[in-house]
């Protein structure tokens, strides 16, 4: 069990690439139209829908990894009165109800993908299809919701193979607050 | 309004529960949206905010003013902020629990996070002042309070999302950030000076440092200063240097100061390949998750207002013919006593949709007609005393973190000096909003 979660981990290396390159790129993509606009006033016209398309990637691209890596913000206050074992089925049960809860709003998301789909919207500057991004981020809530189910069962069936192929590192330090 | 009441029970216990904050509000709005309108209502409602949220140009802000953060911090730059603060302050009585005070100021002014300013103050920080024999009281107490600045002082990741939440605009909150965050250093600093008159030995004085050494220290940070001026300078719109005008928008300013911090980071050859790919990685996971809690708290506050909670309580407050302070004060205590047993932001997500109207309603329509941008940063300076307010100040379990021989008995004894500072600044703030609204006042 804990290799097929580490081969988990080398295929989660895909979308973080792509996240990762998604966010370097808007950022150089904003310093050169800041910098073009303000000297030889040409800013990059694209820049404001390219920004929106990179962000739906950053965004997306990560949620089922964090997801599975149960990197989202909880609030860990009673943490102390719960024994190993009963913290165990709370967590299992808590990305279970996680998980579950996303498959109506999925389904939703991929109707109105099929509905701009059918629309054929196109963006304003490079005339990138609207639908393009919604069925990306269809299919990534989707995957997310794979992410909660299956962490939500190991935490059942083999809650060992998790801590063996625990998340690298502590949570990312510049967040929140 | 009851639903809403039981639907914010619902969210508590939840989130006790170990629930992730956006999912426990997302299913309790979603919920309580399906109880009041319909099923399909609730779900249209949850689709559309994900595929709207996505693609949100003013979220874009998030990652790259983590990004500058993140950058800079490879650049050493905590370190060389702690040498220029201990140059010009380090010979006074109590002079480098001074100095921790700037330097964690002038970290916050390109970091937007109170626990990252704390973690990184103290690993360079706390060594020194033990080096000087300062007391453990009074060296963690000012880095953990220090530290709590970050949220406050512009950029700051708190006031981005009380921006987007209320749709607030982002620039004048940071701008009106600046003087509360300035008066936050010297109230600080006072506190300081308070803890070593009492207690002489707490903080003994360091030696006088040679005035080239002061500008050769202030060199290792101009280039930092210079990209904190530039973004900041403008955000304000105070860069107009014909034929070169700078004006930034938000995201503008948080992709100038990230590529700024990137290039001196590659100057100074602090950057490898592994690092870069970590710093993006970590602001690209941590934009996510604040995403996430995103969609959750505009689901729930959706679900409050068809709850009509804001009505409730404006109805409540004019059947009651209270004075609008009168609430605010009370509101204030709500929030000090919610600060005691809740992290930052989740305080913040829980308590924005239910207030926000309520505060910054018009008077005619039974609000208190208090400023948007006046509220949120009174919020946040309220959750910055959070940070360090027992039992749970998270800012004090960050430091207890890093020197884990300090009880935090110990830290939260030295943080009380520091505490009442901040509920004279808290006072003033509120009795002289003016000093809050005269910089974004004038954008």
């Amino acid at each position: 069990m804990s290799s097929l979660i580490r081969i988990a981990g080398v295929i989660a290396l895909a979308p973080t690439a792509l996240a990762v390159l998604a966010l370097f790129a808007m950022m150089v993509m904003t310093f050169f139209d800041v910098v073009l606009r303000s000297t030889i006033n040409t800013p990059i016209e694209a820049a404001t829908e390219l920004t929106r398309i990179m962000m739906a990637v950053v965004v997306f691209a990560t949620l089922p990894v964090i997801s599975a890596r149960n990197d989202h913000i909880a609030v860990d206050l009673m943490d102390g009165y719960f024994k190993p074992a009963a913290a165990r089925l709370r967590d299992a049960a808590i990305a279970l109800i996680c998980g579950a809860m996303l498959w109506w709003p999925a389904e939703r998301v991929v109707v109105l993908a099929k509905r701009a789909e059918s629309y054929g919207d196109v963006t304003e500057y490079l005339a990138i299809p609207q639908h393009y991004i919604a069925w990306f981020v269809a299919v990534f809530t989707y995957l997310t919701m794979a992410a909660l189910i299956v962490r939500g069962l190991i935490l059942i069936v083999e809650p060992r193979a998790l801590e063996a192929a625990a998340p690298d590192g502590p949570a990312p330090e510049g967040r929140d607050d | 309004m009851i639903e809403a009441l039981i639907g914010f029970g619902a969210v508590l216990v939840l989130v006790l529960l170990r629930m992730p904050i956006a999912f426990a509000m997302g299913l309790v709005g979603m919920v309580g949206y399906m109880h009041l309108n319909s099923f399909r209502g609730a779900v249209s409602m949850v689709a559309r905010l994900i595929i709207d949220t996505a693609q949100n140009y003013g979220l874009s802000v998030v990652p790259l003013f983590i990004l500058m953060g993140l950058f800079v911090n490879k650049g050493g730059l905590s370190r060389e902020l702690y040498q220029v603060s201990f140059a010009f302050l380090g010979h006074l009585r109590g002079g480098l629990a001074m100095a921790t005070i700037c330097a964690c100021a002038g970290f916050s002014a390109i970091c937007g996070s109170s626990l990252a300013t704390a973690a990184t103050m103290s690993k360079v920080a706390m060594p020194q002042m033990r080096k000087y024999g300062y007391d453990d009281a009074l060296s963690t107490a000012s880095i953990a309070a220090g530290g709590t600045l970050g949220i406050l002082i512009p950029p700051s990741v708190i006031l981005v999302i009380y921006g987007l939440l209320t749709e607030t605009s982002i620039g004048k909150l940071f701008i009106a950030g600046i003087i509360p965050g300035l008066i936050g250093v010297l109230f600080y600093l006072g506190a300081v000076f308070f803890t070593v008159a009492r207690k002489p030995g707490s903080g003994p004085a360091g030696e006088r440092t040679p005035w080239p050494e002061r500008w050769a220290a202030v060199r290792g940070v101009a280039a930092v200063l210079l990209l904190f001026f530039l973004v900041i300078g403008g955000l304000y719109g105070a860069l107009n240097f014909w034929p070169i005008n700078l004006a930034f928008s938000p995201t503008e300013a948080a992709g100038m100061g990230a590529m700024g911090a990137f290039l001196i980071a590659l100057a100074r050859r602090s950057l490898s390949w592994r690092d870069t790919w970590q710093v993006l990685k970590e602001a690209a996971f941590t934009t996510a998750t604040l995403f996430t809690v995103l969609i959750g708290a505009w689901v729930f506050s959706n679900f409050v207002n068809l709850a009509g909670l804001p009505e409730g309580l404006r109805e409540m407050v004019t059947a009651y013919a209270v004075q609008p302070w009168v609430v605010m004060l009370f509101i204030l205590a709500i929030y000090i006593a919610l600060g005691c047993v809740f992290e930052s932001l989740s305080m913040l997500l829980l308590t924005v949709p239910i207030f926000f109207p309520l505060v910054t309603g018009p008077v005619a329509e039974g609000g208190l007609g208090f400023d948007p941008v006046w509220f949120g940063i009174i919020v946040v300076v309220v959750t910055e005393i959070s940070l360090i307010t027992p039992p749970v100040g998270l800012n004090v379990f960050v430091l207890k973190g890093v020197v884990p021989d300090v009880t935090t008995g110990t830290i939260f004894r030295g943080v009380t000096p520091f505490w009442i500072a901040d509920i004279f600044r808290l006072a003033l703030l509120v009795l002289v909003p003016w000093l809050v609204m005269v910089l974004p006042n004038t954008m």
